[in-house]
């Protein structure tokens, strides 16, 4: 009765939860001061969507439809045919990136690695259509990260 | 009967049966490539093998006969080591390059090696690569991909009936390569994509475009040839990417023409009708269904009705041809017809082509007389029946044409004689057979027509008498059907006629002839104009049907000459040409096949109903539809119809309570000419839709229909020569040809085939024709 | 005693033992006349073939006489049917078989032999037309059996109504084009039809559907020309030659590291170091270390093993091996075991007919790998593969050259396995 009575007197409590405060209030802070500041990514983070580009410029994708086929969300569109050098093309290549859930299927269907999700997370889209990526567009983010790319996968390949 | 012993389960099957077909009816699967179920029997893939018992190896199950007591099993470790060895032998120099190879998604070496192939390959060597090979506008290869299994061999062999494809070289150094020629040219040539197991044939035309499990499937029925093949869509996103057979034991088996599988390719041409069009002030405008219909509402009712005609392709259904005509004597008039082609009109009744027999009583025939068929080129899967009766059942053929046709079987009489000399000939014939007749007083016998009339009067045998579909354009037409049927009857032979079109039969059926209506009967008080009538003496109206008067109509120049001149024409219609827009006021665009529900009647008799598979491009319409609309507007009664089906139990009930009756007709002999003009429509020009399929016109086939075609000696005596600019001229039509050399012709006969644009310009005239050089 | 069937004409050191004059010094043509003008049965003739014992000398080694009575009709209603029907008989001169070159000297000095034999068969089985199939490379024999031929029908021994004795029988030549696979059977027929030389699959058995659809009977030229001798003294007498099932004399092509590589026409039986001697021994005075005893495609044999055999069907096949064609290939211990697989393998790669998959792309393999190793890039669990791979071949195929390239590689890896073992691990042989 008079411990419970001194303790209450003292606020011992307080100081016994302050302490708690004052400890992390001088230790190392955890926050990220986004966007200042990132957090480190794994090579095999699923950001935007980029279709690659061999060495010598050529697309890769063969239009095989794989990511088409099967991508759960069905955000993916594709129409194929024969280009002038008669390899298979597509001549569209569309993600509706609304309907995309970034499960990376779309990525490991991939026989020749064209379609990848990229780190690159920070985009939005204006107004209506901005966020339905085209062929070019994917094109231009891949050339735009190639060397990034080609980094993540070549760390990544000895796990796949 | 046999009992037999399958993975422990009895069965009692039936003895010399090969075990494959036994496994195959009761669903034990057994992996196979090379057997095919309508070819014959290679044994060579050695994927099938299994464990019988008491063999000292496996045994292909494609190849061994079943005997009682015999044990087999499918499943032990003895039947997957080898299925496994052979599957792994097969993959080691397979490029496994699935995700381009068209075939990917519906291969048998993909499925089966799912079940029987390792995930990962034990050689390491480089494989085998083969250069491929162009051989032709249809078939597209990648030989590297090749399996042997030599499918596309036996069927050129036994099926098409031409050795374009074999194997070359041997071992490992063997490959599938054109012998002859480069290209394969047959009609049937389609048929070795859907046999080839694995993506080394597939579909040019379709290539790369679709994925199999993008698409989904509809049946339908072929729309250019009388057989009436079914076939299936495949769809996708509401467009026909490719169409491939659907079997039918009783007609096209597994197979398809090449024709019918490659003409949805005119579906989807650059001049396809997608809204209707009125012309007004002589200004061509785009205008909503409503106010085309109106619009061609009002300009008909201001015409009298013996000044209005109807005219139809007879690729449109029952019901579009029956409404049409219900339509035109409903506003009284008569004027009604579909015989585009057709040049004599002497005959009073009009009898549907039929066979009167089902294709497979074909394959059974011991003599068969052809006269006026190109069989292999119009009917190529009637003309497969003949020739298994000729392979199998060693069946005499005798051809009497006016023009060589290619075949491919052995042909015991092959005559072919000038239009002219046609009628004689069956008579000389049919005198040979009954020698009493009064009418063949004047008719002198040849040794080949005796020796022909000898081979048709044969007792216990069958005997069929074949009239084809090239009668049609001949002036002698009538006299050519009537000796033709008094041949059969003096042989007691069955009598068939082939038809040209998909729905020939149907169009007589339907009514859409000047004389007669519904199901032949003759109609009562005055008959209407004919095609021939209609399209030489200009009236004051016309409604068209999928009709395109310079390229389907024989009449050609002629027969747009007088459109044109006509103050106000309908054209319902699933293009929009030039021409078109020349001659007509309204323009309505209909579904095409694909796109329709409707029935063909096919030349066994079967009454062939199909739905739509698509919806139309654009705002096009069925053309039932646009036919009731029409009516409704136009005060016409009985037009209530909802569904196309309702049109069919109308035409059909009528069909089946009434009997024909059939007006002899007589025949006469022609007079010779100096110059006789041929014609028949193009093999892959016969109707609007395979017009513009464009890779069948770069086929060997269509390219042969070029030119204005003379034997040498008729060259020879006109003074011109081959590759020469001729021109030819008749009736004020004329058209300027190269001349092609063709042996295939009698003596004084000039060819040019129709649905060309390059012989638009020719007006058909029995008379005369100048072929001189330009 | 040697040369007493085929080669009898070495007895008697005969000068152009290949001309008609000759072959009748010898007692030739008798048989046939005999037959022809006593009319013998069939029955008869095919009872006294199964007592010779002779077995088809192709490599197959069946029962002649056995293969003979398919052809008889099996009861009345049969013989009806069978009335007009034309048989064939068909000899396989087709001589591919690396190491075998018996055929060649049958034709080149006794062809009379096989075309009286021919025709005794033409009548026993009632075939009145004969195809002689020679291989493509044999010129000379080819040349010689078609002036035999010729002598034959001057002197009105082949042609209708043979010595008025109403037995017709007509006999041609086809001279192959190079294919081995043609020395198959039904590939045989195929190619005489004019077609792919392809082996068919059977059934049905030539006797019911050969040349043409035809019933026909092939047989090899040597089991042919045995024939004659066999009638001319008795199947008792032939028998006595050889061995029990294993009757008569054989030809034994020899041929390798030998003093004296030829033909020996010899008594079955004979012990394999007998014919060694005959032959001079192995050259050189090396040391014998293989003995491929039937051609080829059959399995190799280590030395001890062979010099304990004798040359019979019997023996052969208790030893591990094969008779075959009767052609024994002799390697002395300079012999590279694997450059000889290899070449074998090459050999079998290129004569495959491709029709069947594991022929096709298995022998194909196997000379990739093989081929690899003698690059000196083989690997330890190659020799597993090449194992492996043969095994998958064996027994899988339509005809037998799919087992004749997958037996020398599996008998070859294992009797010299540790050869096979040093290529690969130091990536040059083991002998030098």
């Amino acid at each position: 009765m008079f411990k419970q009575h001194v303790k209450s007197l003292l606020l011992l409590e307080l100081l016994k939860g302050l302490r708690l405060t004052g400890r992390y209030l001088f230790a190392k802070k955890f926050t990220v001061q986004y966007p200042e500041e990132k957090t480190p990514m794994s090579p095999r983070f699923r950001g935007q969507h980029a279709l690659r580009r061999y060495d010598n410029g050529e697309e890769r994708c063969i239009a095989c439809k794989l990511c088409e086929a099967v991508c759960p969300a069905l955000a993916i569109t594709i129409e194929a045919a024969e280009r002038a050098d008669g390899t298979r093309r597509t001549t569209r290549y569309d993600i509706d990136l609304y309907k995309c859930i970034f499960c990376g299927f779309c990525e490991e269907a991939c026989p020749v690695d064209a379609i990848v999700e990229t780190r690159h997370f920070e985009y939005h889209g204006e107004q209506a259509g901005d966020l339905l990526m085209t062929k070019e567009k994917l094109l231009a983010l891949g050339d735009k990260l190639s060397d990034e790319i080609s980094r993540d996968r070549a760390s990544d390949a000895p796990y796949r | 009967m046999a009992r037999i012993e399958i993975d422990g389960k009895t069965y009692e099957v039936e003895a010399g049966k090969t075990l494959i077909e036994i496994t195959d009816a009761h669903g034990i699967e057994i992996p196979r490539f090379c057997y095919h179920k309508k070819l014959s029997v290679a044994a060579s893939c050695r994927m099938c093998l299994v464990d019988v018992a008491n063999a000292p190896k496996p045994l292909p199950a494609c190849a061994t006969p079943v005997w009682d007591g015999m044990k087999i099993q499918t499943r032990s470790p003895r039947a997957i080591n080898a299925q496994k060895a052979v599957m792994e032998f097969l993959l080691i120099n397979h490029p496994l390059d699935c995700p381009i190879c068209d075939q990917g998604g519906e291969c048998e070496l993909q499925d089966v090696a799912v079940a029987y192939g390792k995930d990962r390959t034990r050689f390491i060597e480089e494989k085998r690569i083969v250069i491929d090979k162009n051989i032709g506008a249809l078939i597209s290869t990648a030989f590297t991909r090749c399996i042997h299994c030599t499918r596309c061999v036996r069927f050129g062999e036994e099926i098409a009936g031409v050795k374009e494809l074999g194997a070359t070289q041997r071992g490992d150094h063997m490959r599938i390569d054109t012998y002859m020629t480069d290209t394969v040219n047959s009609e049937l040539s389609g048929n070795v994509i859907d046999l080839c197991p694995v993506g080394a044939l597939t579909a040019k035309p379709s290539r790369f475009a679709a994925r199999p499990w993008e698409l989904h499937t509809a049946h339908g029925i072929a729309p250019h040839d009388a057989f009436g093949s079914h076939l299936e869509f495949h769809i996708r996103r509401n467009q026909v990417m490719r169409v491939v057979p659907r079997e039918n034991v009783a007609l096209n088996e597994v197979w398809l023409s090449d024709r019918d599988r490659f003409s949805y390719q005119g579906l989807y041409a650059q001049d396809r009708l997608t809204a209707p069009m009125i012309k007004k002030d002589g200004q061509w405008q785009t205008v909503d269904w409503e106010s085309a219909l109106l619009f061609a509402a009002e300009g008909l009712k201001k015409i009298p009705a013996k000044q209005l005609g109807g005219l139809a392709s007879a690729t449109a259904t029952v019901e579009e041809l029956y409404l049409l005509q219900k339509l035109l004597r409903g506003l009284g008039s008569n004027n009604i017809d579909h015989r585009l082609q057709q040049v004599d009109f002497s005959e009073k009744t009009t009898k549907a082509p039929f066979l009167n027999q089902r294709p497979a009583d074909l394959a059974q025939a011991d003599v068969v007389l052809l006269v006026c068929a190109n069989l292999r080129k119009q009917q190529p899967l009637l003309n497969h029946r003949l020739r298994q009766a000729v392979l199998h059942n060693h069946a005499e053929v005798i051809r009497i044409n006016v023009y060589d046709y290619p075949q491919n079987f052995p042909v015991s009489h092959n005559l072919t004689v000038a239009p002219h000399q046609l009628v004689a000939t069956l008579a000389g014939i049919a005198k040979a057979l009954d020698e009493a007749q009064p009418a063949f007083k004047n008719i002198e016998i040849s040794e080949q027509q005796r020796a022909i009339a000898a081979c048709l009067q044969k007792n216990n045998k069958k005997i069929k008498v074949l009239l084809g579909e090239a009668a049609d354009n001949l002036p002698q037409l009538a006299s050519i059907r009537t000796l033709t049927a008094l041949i059969a009857k003096l042989t007691f032979a069955t009598f068939s006629e082939t038809g040209r079109y998909a729905n020939s039969a149907g169009a007589i059926l339907a009514g859409a002839l000047p004389q007669q209506t519904l199901a032949g009967q003759a109609i009562s008080g005055e008959t209407g104009l004919n095609a021939q009538q209609m399209l030489s003496q200009s009236l004051q109206a016309y409604v068209l049907l999928g009709f395109e008067p310079e390229l389907d109509s024989i009449m050609g120049a002629t027969a747009l000459q007088t459109l044109q001149n006509a103050p106000f024409v309908v054209a319902i219609n699933g293009f929009c040409t030039e021409a078109m827009q020349g001659y007509a006021n309204v323009l309505l665009p209909m579904a095409l096949f694909a796109e329709t529900s409707g029935t063909y009647v096919n030349n066994s008799g079967d009454w062939q109903r199909f739905t739509a598979a698509v919806a139309p491009v654009g705002s096009a319409r069925p053309a039932w539809k646009i036919l009731r609309v029409l009516a409704n507007l136009l005060d016409v009664h009985d037009f209530a119809y909802t569904a196309s089906d309702e049109i069919l139990n109308e035409v059909k009930m009528l069909c089946e309570t009434s009997a024909q009756t059939v007006e002899d007709s007589t025949w006469v002999l022609s007079a010779p000419q100096a110059l006789c003009y041929l014609t028949e429509p193009a093999i892959y020009a016969g109707d609007a839709l395979v017009r513009r399929a464009t890779a069948l016109q770069a086929t060997a086939d269509a390219q042969a229909c070029h030119g204005a075609h003379v034997n040498q000696r008729t060259a020879d005596k006109l003074r011109l020569s081959a590759g020469q600019q001729v021109k030819l001229s008749q009736n004020g039509g004329s058209a300027i040809l190269p001349l092609v050399i063709d042996a295939a012709l009698a003596d004084d006969c000039v060819l040019v085939y129709t649905g060309l644009a390059e012989s638009a310009g020719l007006a058909h005239d029995v008379g005369t024709i100048d072929l001189t050089a330009a | 005693m040697a040369n007493q069937v085929c080669f009898k004409f070495k007895q008697h050191n005969q000068a152009e033992s290949w001309t008609l004059a000759a072959y009748q010094a010898l007692g030739g043509y008798k048989v046939i006349k005999k037959i022809l003008n006593e009319k013998i049965a069939p029955e008869t003739l095919i009872a006294e073939l199964k007592t010779s014992a002779l077995r088809g000398r192709g490599g197959a080694g069946f029962s002649t006489g056995l293969k003979w009575s398919f052809m008889l009709p099996r009861d009345e209603a049969a013989r009806e049917r069978m009335k007009g029907v034309q048989k064939y008989i068909v000899c396989n001169s087709d001589e591919g078989e690396p190491g075998t070159c018996k055929d060649r000297d049958i034709l080149r000095y006794n062809p009379h032999a096989l075309i009286e034999g021919m025709m005794i068969a033409g009548y026993t089985i009632g075939a009145s037309k004969g195809y002689n199939y020679i291989r493509g490379e044999f010129w000379q024999p080819y040349q010689r059996f078609e002036t035999a031929i010729a002598e034959a029908y001057k002197a009105g021994l082949l042609g209708e109504n043979i010595l008025n004795t109403g037995f017709d029988f007509d006999l041609y030549t086809h001279l192959g084009a190079g294919a081995y696979i043609c020395g198959e059977e039904t590939a045989l027929l195929e190619s005489i039809e004019g077609k792919k030389g392809q082996p068919r699959f059977k059934p049905p058995f030539p006797a019911s559907y050969g040349l043409y659809g035809q019933p026909t009977t092939i047989n090899n030229t040597e089991t042919l020309s045995s024939v004659p001798s066999i009638l001319a003294n008795s199947g008792e007498w032939f028998l006595n030659l050889g061995k029990p099932n294993n009757g008569g004399e054989k030809l034994f092509s020899v041929s390798g590291h030998v003093e004296r590589p030829a033909n020996y026409e010899i008594p079955m039986g004979t012990p394999f170091a007998d014919l060694l001697n005959m032959a001079g021994g192995v050259w050189q005075g090396r040391k014998l270390k293989a003995v491929i005893p039937g051609g080829s495609s059959t399995p190799v044999l280590k030395a001890e093993i062979a010099m304990k055999m004798n040359m019979d069907y019997d023996s052969i096949a208790a030893a591990g091996s094969m008779l075959g064609a009767g052609s024994v290939i002799i390697m002395d211990d300079s012999t590279d075991m694997v450059k000889t697989l290899a070449r074998l393998a090459h050999f079998y790669y290129d004569e495959s007919c491709g029709q069947c998959t594991p022929c096709r792309e298995g022998t194909g393999w196997l000379t990739r790998i093989l081929h690899r190793i003698l690059h000196g890039e083989g690997r330890p669990e190659d020799l597993e593969l090449l194992d492996n791979v043969s095994n998958q071949i064996m027994g899988n195929t339509i005809c037998a050259l799919g087992d004749a390239a997958a037996m020398p590689v599996i008998s070859f890896i294992k009797n010299f396995r540790e050869e096979f073992q040093y290529y690969i691990e130091h990536g040059r042989s083991m002998v030098g």
